[in-house]
């Protein structure tokens, strides 16, 4: 996928102006998510749990090489095909050499973010194969030509009336079609494809090196059968998503459901050990299963010492969700696969900090987000790092660079910066909005009225 | 460049690259297995660990699906009987026995009315049924309804506890269910019976395992 994030000023703008029903799918969508989490966690120890998490993740990263290699010979072992790709374009000629081999026409496709990572719906259509993505959200922005929007909910900007458009064009289903009677348009459509098609693809939420299990946790059922009914299934697995135990399988897919959407666990879990059909001499499944072990900036991000820590992921979604920011104008905005809180951090890892700026500015800082990750990434604190290499490297604006020097150079020393803002109260309304730091974000608001106390002042009285 | 070189090459690249970032780092240790008291979820405690078969049919019920407790062999026999008329024709999973599959027309699994199946297992904690791809996926996913014997014996508290069970002897796919297919894409809106079946009923023999 193209990276387009250096216009997310302006395509976060145009977002709110020109269509605020996004903000409202996305806002509900998002609370009912947050919620949900909450209820979830409320009776269990979470820092405890999240802590746990953490240190199993760390740890596998930290011996990662030794169980990349012991999951690949257990897989060898059940008769897969494991192929390693460092980037977009290794990934697509292993795929090109497969479809070529075997005469793939039709594909069913499984969510996975990494697929959208390398572009790989484009490729595999200029090889001639047809793919249909099959989670219900996916399908829905397939049929829209538009990327995911969020981790879990790729349609969550969607309204039910956005689908009831779409299918009413492309399917022909009523244009007040129930959800049940679209749901049911799509499950045909996608039925008949799961029958026909000679390749299944999907993803991989954890990789268990003792036992080379690939896991996956869905809800539609779409993932058990692409992995299933074609006679060929393919996963593409990013290289952090090791685990090192089978023992560790069970908390990780709890952890992982309860903070996505609040569930004990999906409604469906696979565990993918090698292929089904004749090989494994079991009654149905694929014939053959290749995983893919896919790089793409995993390895570089390893390597920096401070920054790493965002290869701890699970790809909850849970920062998305409680992001005052993203929640005012949903994926689309940043202009990269990962959005939110999660992608200002994992954007300039994989992809580099130029090609994703601004997006380790897009957030507030409000540290919502470091709460709710059930891994303990230090998101605010790794936002700042980013922060902080985008103004030593030149990469940041002049005005951005002299603000940020007036703030620092203020804030640390107290008598000025009082100073500051007792002025900041008496200055009008116009020019206020004309001051460096506030232009842009007043562009589109009513500025403040600063008046009152400051809050130094009301410090320094002591709260009653 | 042929697809095995490219793929070789990117192997000694990136288990290369990994080696090399973790040499400076200090190797973090295996926190080891989650205490007890960590387990989640907290509610059930120690109901599930005297109960399991009642928290199970709690947490399975409360995600949507049905369950029904049988007491011996001829229950379930009676049970089926009455449950199967609602049907027209089954896909039975590989190793169901024979005195567990309703008296149906047998039907390849796309065009069947009703899955059956036998589960390896079964975890309360997170209201699961285990089930083993050995018996066959097709019947466990095609149908729109699909019934799953499991003993109490093979109920257990923990989905750790459920998974190790299974670890000696894994299958091509060893798969969870814990409800039915759902989704909620369209507009928020919750929708059953997407892709997978849209009813799951989980039928409990008590009794001891013949």
């Amino acid at each position: 996928m193209d990276v387009h994030s250096r216009d997310y000023r302006a395509r976060a703008r145009q977002i709110i102006e020109e269509t605020p029903e996004v903000r409202e799918a996305v806002n509900a969508a998002t609370q009912t998510f947050v919620d949900n989490r909450q209820k979830a966690f409320a009776d269990l120890d979470g820092t405890a749990l999240s802590r746990w998490a953490e240190r199993v993740k760390s740890h596998a990263l930290s011996h990662l090489a030794d169980y990349l290699e012991e999951a690949e010979a257990r897989l060898v072992e059940r008769g897969a095909h494991v192929h390693w790709a460092e980037t977009a374009s290794d990934v697509h000629q292993i795929f090109e050499c497969i479809v070529r081999e075997q005469g793939v026409k039709k594909a069913v496709k499984a969510k996975s973010m990494l697929s959208e990572e390398i572009g790989l719906n484009p490729f595999l259509e200029s090889c001639g194969v047809e793919v249909f993505e099959t989670d219900l959200g996916e399908y829905i922005i397939q049929l829209l030509g538009e990327p995911p929007s969020h981790i879990v909910g790729p349609s969550i900007h969607k309204s039910l009336d956005d689908t009831r458009v779409i299918f009413h064009e492309r399917l022909g289903t009523p244009r007040d079609a129930s959800p049940e009677r679209l749901a049911e348009a799509a499950r045909d459509l996608l039925r008949d494809a799961f029958l026909t098609a000679d390749l299944g693809i999907s993803g991989g939420n954890f990789l268990v090196a003792e036992t080379g299990s690939i896991a996956l946790i869905e809800n539609e059922g779409n993932i058990r059968l692409s992995t299933s009914v074609p006679r060929i299934h393919i996963a593409l697995v990013g290289i952090e998503k090791v685990l090192p135990k089978w023992a560790d399988l069970p908390t990780f897919l709890q952890v992982t459901a309860k903070s996505a959407t609040g569930q004990p666990v999906g409604c469906f879990v696979s565990m993918i050990q090698g292929p089904g059909g004749s090989p494994g001499d079991e009654p149905d499944g694929p014939e053959e299963l290749h995983v893919v072990l896919v790089d793409n900036g995993r390895s570089r991000l390893l390597a920096d010492p401070e920054a790493w820590e965002a290869l701890r992921c699970v790809r909850c979604g849970a920062c998305l969700n409680i992001c005052p920011v993203y929640r005012q104008t949903g994926g689309h905005a940043y202009g990269y696969v990962y959005s939110g809180p999660i992608g200002g951090i994992l954007g300039p890892g994989l992809v580099g900090l130029e090609e994703t700026l601004p997006l380790p500015f897009a957030s507030s800082a409000c540290g919502a987000c470091a709460d709710v990750c059930p891994v303990r990434i230090p998101i605010p604190d790794l936002l700042h790092v980013w922060r902080q290499r985008a103004v030593e490297r030149g990469l940041t604006s002049d005005v951005e660079r002299s603000v940020l020097g007036l703030l620092t150079s203020t804030a640390t020393r107290p008598r000025l910066f009082g100073w500051a803002e007792k002025a900041a109260g008496l200055l009008p309304a116009p020019v206020l909005r004309h001051l460096p730091m506030l232009r842009e974000w007043s562009a589109g608001r009513e500025p403040p009225r600063l008046e009152g106390p400051t809050f130094r002042e009301l410090w320094d009285e002591g709260i009653e | 460049m042929s697809d095995e070189r490219v793929s070789k090459r990117a192997r000694a690249r990136i288990l290369g690259r990994v080696r090399e970032a973790n040499q400076e780092r200090e190797p973090v240790e295996h926190p080891g297995t989650l205490p007890d008291a960590l387990e989640p979820p907290g509610p059930f405690g120690d109901a599930g660990r005297s109960d399991p078969v009642g928290a199970f049919e709690d947490r399975l019920r409360a995600a949507g699906g049905e369950v029904v407790r049988l007491a011996d062999e001829a229950a379930a026999r009676k049970w089926l009987e009455e449950f199967a008329r609602e049907f027209e024709s089954v896909s039975v999973g590989v190793g169901v026995p024979d005195t567990l599959q309703p008296a149906l027309p047998k039907a390849q699994p796309s065009e069947a009315a009703l899955g059956v199946s036998v589960a390896v297992g079964a975890s309360a904690q997170t209201g699961s049924l285990v089930l083993s791809s050995k018996e066959g996926r097709r019947s466990q996913l095609l149908p729109p309804v699909h019934l799953i014997w499991v003993r109490a014996g093979d109920v257990h508290t923990t989905l750790g506890d459920a998974l190790q069970a299974c670890r000696e002897d894994l299958p091509a796919t060893l798969a969870l269910h814990s409800g039915p297919s759902k989704s909620a894409d369209i507009g928020q809106i919750l929708v059953t019976g997407v892709h997978g079946p849209g009813r799951i009923i989980a039928a409990v023999l008590l009794g001891p395992r013949p």
